[in-house]
């Protein structure tokens, strides 16, 4: 299977989804004009992958500075897909990375982390020096 | 003919109120990136807290998005089409230490009393109840009506300290918006 790379812009984050080390990558900003068609390659490249693969760990790694309402659906949509997953079989844990006074990032991770109920949903701080 | 001598008038007047920027006319997602990176840039030279800067850039993307999505001034007028100009105003301040965000646009008369009960109902909340109502409509299906996932505006409540709005008839088919975030 194909990965799926998609670089960064001003508005929308960088995307890598690896097939091969099962690693899934989001970072950096997300205000699309639409994030619904933005994101609608990364669910299907999820749906298609989930189908496929075998049962083993899943990681996403997500950073995001800062992410608009309407992606903070997808991404909720996107949670539910691994969550569904997680609990037929394939382990997934999701990396929450926030900078250490980013309090919005770290509220919006924890409002995550209630809502999603079976995988591993680790907060994972970071400060300056480790940009 | 328009007075250059207003100008300094309107520029002065706006300074007094401490506006940061203020932007009219039509809208579009390149805009709402580049002004977001000025404003981004010019708290970050004032020392912004990170926590205050981020609830300014985020209650001004939503407000940025929702005429973007939502002004019913549009330029050709709407025929349901995608590439339409949507036109509308937001204005960055600050005064007396907070920062303040206003939105402005035309709304279709059909939408009137469904932005009138959904803002009324958000500014009766507390942030607990605001919250939950997030959170509870994140996990529902965006309404038809609805190019976001109508999320912006709670998240704009969630945001704000404080929430405002007005609401005034414009003409025939619609009415005038304007909403006002105090952080």
């Amino acid at each position: 299977m194909e990965n799926l790379i998609i670089e960064a812009t001003k508005s929308s984050p960088s995307i890598s989804l690896n097939a091969e080390t099962r690693i899934l990558t989001i970072s950096g900003e997300s205000y699309p004009e639409n994030a619904a068609k933005f994101y609608a390659s990364v669910v299907d490249w999820l749906h298609n992958f989930l189908l496929q693969s075998i049962p083993e760990q899943v990681t996403m790694n997500i950073t995001l500075h800062y992410f608009n309402s309407s992606s903070s659906k997808v991404l909720m949509d996107i949670f539910e897909i691994l969550d569904n997953a997680h609990a037929k079989g394939t382990p997934v844990t999701v990396n929450w990375r926030y900078h250490e006074e980013n309090d919005t990032a770290i509220e919006c991770g924890e409002e995550f982390k209630e809502e999603i109920e079976r995988i591993n949903f680790h907060m994972v701080e970071f400060s300056d020096e480790e940009i | 003919m328009y007075d250059m001598k207003d100008a300094y008038t309107f520029y002065q007047n706006m300074k007094a109120d401490g506006i940061i920027f203020s932007f009219t006319g039509p809208t579009s997602q390149s805009v709402a990136e580049s002004i977001g990176e000025l404003l981004r840039r010019k708290m970050e030279l004032e020392e912004t807290k990170m926590s205050v800067s981020l609830k300014v850039f985020s209650i001004f993307v939503e407000q940025m998005q929702n005429v973007l999505n939502y002004s019913a001034e549009t330029d050709p007028p709407k025929v349901n089409g995608t590439n339409e100009l949507h036109y509308g105003m937001v204005t960055v301040g600050k005064k007396d230490g907070h920062f303040y965000i206003i939105s402005g646009n035309y709304i279709s008369k059909q939408d009137t009393e469904r932005f009138q009960s959904i803002l009324d109902r958000l500014i009766a909340m507390g942030k607990d109840e605001l919250k939950s109502f997030y959170l509870e409509q994140r996990r529902k299906e965006p309404e038809k009506s609805s190019k976001g996932a109508g999320l912006g505006l709670i998240e704009t409540a969630r945001k704000a300290s404080h929430l405002d709005y007005s609401i005034v008839e414009a003409d025939n088919d619609r009415d005038f918006i304007t909403i006002n975030a105090v952080i």
